[in-house]
């Protein structure tokens, strides 16, 4: 067993010393193995070192439902015979202290070493000592995973649509943005889509808290999570020239994880947009639509297409996030459409991504007629019902070279009846809806009489 | 290998690179430009109605492997997110492997993959604010004002902190045309202009735009192939009317805002009031009946007297309104012809002779269950 004892020293000094990247001092965190041989008893003796060990492999499992990431690193530690004192402190950081666990890789640590203790000291928020008991002394990998704060991520979507708005080159990038107080170098980087429940936050556990309060456990849902979600990364082919990541998707009960291919490096306070997949010819369809619940008070265009496999999509749900949509401007040029701040989007979902009024395609509507009916008097010779029946002409009109497909909902209030020779169906109990292809340069003027009872006519 | 450039828009469109070996660390350890690769094409886009595209292209020399380019935009509006980087050539087989933003700085890095040396050509695509834009026309009326000249002028300023040195600019209808734009310099370009289009004049009493009563004079253009224009949907702008004198050179009649008008539609632009027609307004009949209870009906005479002291016959638009429910009563008479144009509008056209003889417009009807 090879053991580096070197003359005391503390944290502060190891804070103020320059760093190296060879130094198992990452960012402001700091792991320190001690002896009990030599020091065995009190917390100011233990800061003896020791070796400093390089990282062999980080791991970032990254949740974009809640300001959390799970990471998880591994070491080669030497351990001696005996019990072993490793101290952990992560100060300037935002990792939850009640989080981190220690745990043996492989067969041969796991039946060499036992965690006995893990004990915080009360003069550190940022620091623990687990006691580890070895039976057999040798270097073992080591796994030691935490809760931190600061690493979010996002999707963001990026649809070129092609001239005659049939289809669109949709590309769907992940960025992930570490403002974590740590920077990861060469970390296995793995994306949680899903909303997953939360007793506390992260960010409030990472803070110091007053001495004798409780630690919550970390959720055990996360934990089972992470243990289930081990799978295999793809290998870089290592011939020619450097590809784009591939992410893979796997689903995991209620959740996906994206899993980025090979490592990343994502420095402090930077972001990373990495390109989640492109899918070409994804098929388009346009309405006009009026729909004021869903799409405001205009008519207005709506592109749509179906996270299914006949849209060339439906592999996995649609992280929420920006959907930016530009169209083919011709010669490869571009022209911004419009953006939508998506939903998350299940596999099989419908899109409708609104890019506003368009002045080719327009709608007006008029009220044609009112009158009033069924006059109620009481015995005091009072109005008490009266029954209102208006006709109304809504006239849509196509500018453009194409066909165009058209859909109106129109909502009434009251107890009303509708009648019109158009196609109208019923949408729900205050509102109809026609749908409706419109020819090239045409126009059409549908019409409809409401009847509405009010007072005792409603009754 | 890994290349490292960097392109800066710091106040100007321009791009810059430096070539180096690198990779980004700290805020601190990022180098900045050096030499400027040639600029090829800037184009700026109005196609949608509230953003600006911008796009340019851009040779950036390659080499094999994994290039580092650095792009920056400080002191200019540029959005982030909308930013697309694609090479020209559509089967290029250079890769963009992942974009990185460093921390507090209005930049980013691109890790480019390239299969060997080679210059490529790329496609830079983003949104920028704070370029205004403003429609405005001038219009140009026959002696006769029968027909219009017709000029559609579109007016950039430059707010962004970019500065275009040249760029093609296109409108929203399609036009292009290239100018060079410095920062807080605007630009007004005629992008479109329509001869011997055919106008519409109308005199037109309508309480509702002019609520003294006064007689207003319009100018009616109807967005249509037929009558000269139709060609492209007519945007919100101020238009300033001019008329031929008949001496060679023209003046001032008035200006009024265009209203966006979309193709079939008519654009109506107020030049002034007609001070040589007068309406006068009386109520001859208010009364009420068929009481019940408390609904009633009314039945209700308005009269209109009109007199043009022009030395020719005009026709007069009285566009009058009536709210609920009401019915034009068949005793209503001086018109040439109404329209009801919906539940509460009724349009009639009044031939008004010449010289002041007075012409009355009856106008019977009858409001019903009123409470």
């Amino acid at each position: 067993m090879k053991r580096n004892y070197q003359l005391p020293i503390t944290n502060d000094q190891f804070r103020s010393a320059p760093r190296r990247p060879s130094q198992l001092v990452i960012g402001n965190w700091l792991l320190v193995i001690c002896c009990s041989l030599l020091f065995p008893a009190t917390l100011n003796a233990k800061e003896e070192l020791v070796t400093l060990p390089q990282r062999d492999s980080v791991q970032l499992t990254i949740y974009n439902s809640e300001d959390l990431t799970l990471v998880r690193e591994r070491r080669t530690l030497s351990f001696k015979q005996g019990n072993n004192r490793l101290q952990f402190s992560w100060a300037n950081t935002l990792i939850d202290p009640t989080s981190v666990e220690f745990h043996p890789v492989g067969k041969d640590a796991q039946d060499a070493l036992e965690v006995l203790d893990a004990s915080y000291p009360a003069e550190s928020h940022e620091m623990l000592i687990w006691t580890v008991a070895c039976t057999k002394p040798a270097g073992y990998s080591v796994e030691i995973s935490y809760f931190t704060s600061g690493i979010s991520w996002s999707a963001e979507y990026t649809g070129i649509v092609d001239a005659a708005e049939g289809s669109m080159d949709l590309t769907a990038y992940v960025t992930v943005h570490n403002n974590s107080g740590e920077e990861y170098e060469n970390a296995q980087v793995r994306l949680v889509v899903g909303v997953i429940h939360m007793v506390e936050r992260i960010i409030d556990l990472a803070q110091p808290r007053q001495q004798g309060a409780p630690r919550p456990m970390p959720p055990a849902e996360l934990e089972e999570l992470e243990r289930m979600a081990e799978d295999g990364i793809n290998e870089d082919p290592g011939t020619g020239m450097a590809k784009p990541k591939e992410i893979q998707k796997a689903g995991l009960s209620e959740y996906y994880i994206y899993t980025v291919e090979g490592q990343e490096t994502i420095p402090n306070r930077w972001s990373k947009r990495l390109r989640s997949f492109v899918v070409q010819d994804v098929p388009l369809k346009t309405v006009y639509r009026l729909e004021p619940d869903k799409f405001g008070p205009s008519f207005t265009k709506v592109l749509e297409f179906k996270n299914d496999e006949e849209h060339k999509l439906g592999k996995e749900p649609l992280p929420d996030g920006l959907i930016r949509l530009y169209k083919d401007a011709g010669q490869g040029r571009l022209g911004y459409m419009g953006t939508l701040a998506s939903k998350y989007i299940p596999k099989n979902e419908e899109v409708k991504i609104n890019v506003g009024p368009d002045a080719e395609c327009t709608l007006k509507e008029k009220r044609l007629s009112l009158r009033k009916k069924d006059l109620v008097l009481d015995q005091w010779n009072r109005l008490v019902g009266w029954t209102t029946v208006e006709d109304f002409e809504l006239e849509v009109r196509n500018f453009r070279g194409r066909d165009v497909e058209v859909e109106i909902h129109r909502s009434m209030q009251g107890k009303f009846e509708f009648d019109s020779e158009d196609a109208w169906e019923k949408h729900d109990a205050d509102t109809q809806k026609i749908h409706f292809t419109l020819k090239a340069g045409e126009s059409r003027k549908l019409t409809f009489k409401v009847t509405t009872k009010n007072g005792e006519n409603a009754r | 290998m890994n290349k490292r450039m960097i392109f800066t828009l710091a106040g100007t469109a321009a791009l810059a690179s430096v070539i180096g070996i690198s990779r980004p660390t700290t805020v601190e350890a990022r180098i900045k430009l050096a030499t400027l690769p040639d600029k090829e094409a800037v184009v700026v886009r109005f196609d949608h109605p509230n953003q600006v595209l911008v796009e340019e292209e851009r040779t950036i020399s390659l080499q094999k492997g994994v290039n580092t380019v650095d792009f920056s935009w400080a002191g200019t509006n540029i959005d982030k997110g909308s930013i697309v980087f694609r090479p020209v050539d559509v089967n290029s087989k250079v890769e963009i492997l992942s974009t990185s933003y460093p921390p507090g700085e209005a930049a980013l890095t691109w890790s480019i993959s390239s299969p060997d040396a080679r210059s490529e050509k790329f496609r830079l695509s983003y949104l920028m604010a704070n370029i205004q834009r403003e429609t405005d026309y001038r219009a140009i009326v026959s002696n006769d004002e029968k027909t219009l000249t017709f000029r559609h002028y579109f007016k950039i300023r430059n707010w962004s902190g970019g500065t275009f040195d040249s760029a093609d600019f296109i409108t929203r209808d399609g036009k292009t045309f290239e100018k060079g734009l410095d920062q807080g310099e605007a630009k007004r370009v005629l992008v479109n202009k329509w001869d011997k289009v055919n106008l519409n004049k109308e005199y037109v009493y309508d309480l509702t735009r002019q609520y003294e009563g006064k007689v207003m004079t319009d100018y009616v253009l109807k967005n249509t192939k037929e009558m000269g224009l139709g060609a492209i949907p007519l945007e919100y702008g101020k238009v300033r009317i001019y008329q031929d004198d008949g001496k060679g050179t023209t003046a001032f009649t008035g200006e009024d805002w265009g209203q966006f008008t979309a193709v079939g539609d008519d654009m109506r632009l107020n030049i002034g009031i007609a001070q040589d027609i007068k309406v006068e307004f009386k109520k001859m009949v208010n009364d009420v009946e068929n009481r019940r209870g408390n609904v009633y009906d009314t039945n209700e005479v308005d009269e209109y007297e009109i007199k043009n002291f022009k030395d020719s016959e005009v026709e007069l638009t009285l566009v009058l309104r009536v709210q609920g429910e009401w019915e034009m009563q068949k005793d209503s008479e001086g018109y040439t012809s109404f329209e009801r144009v919906d539940n509460e509008t009724i349009k009639f056209k009044v031939k008004a002779p010449a010289k002041g003889a007075p012409v009355k417009l009856k106008f019977h009807y009858k409001r019903l269950n009123n409470w």
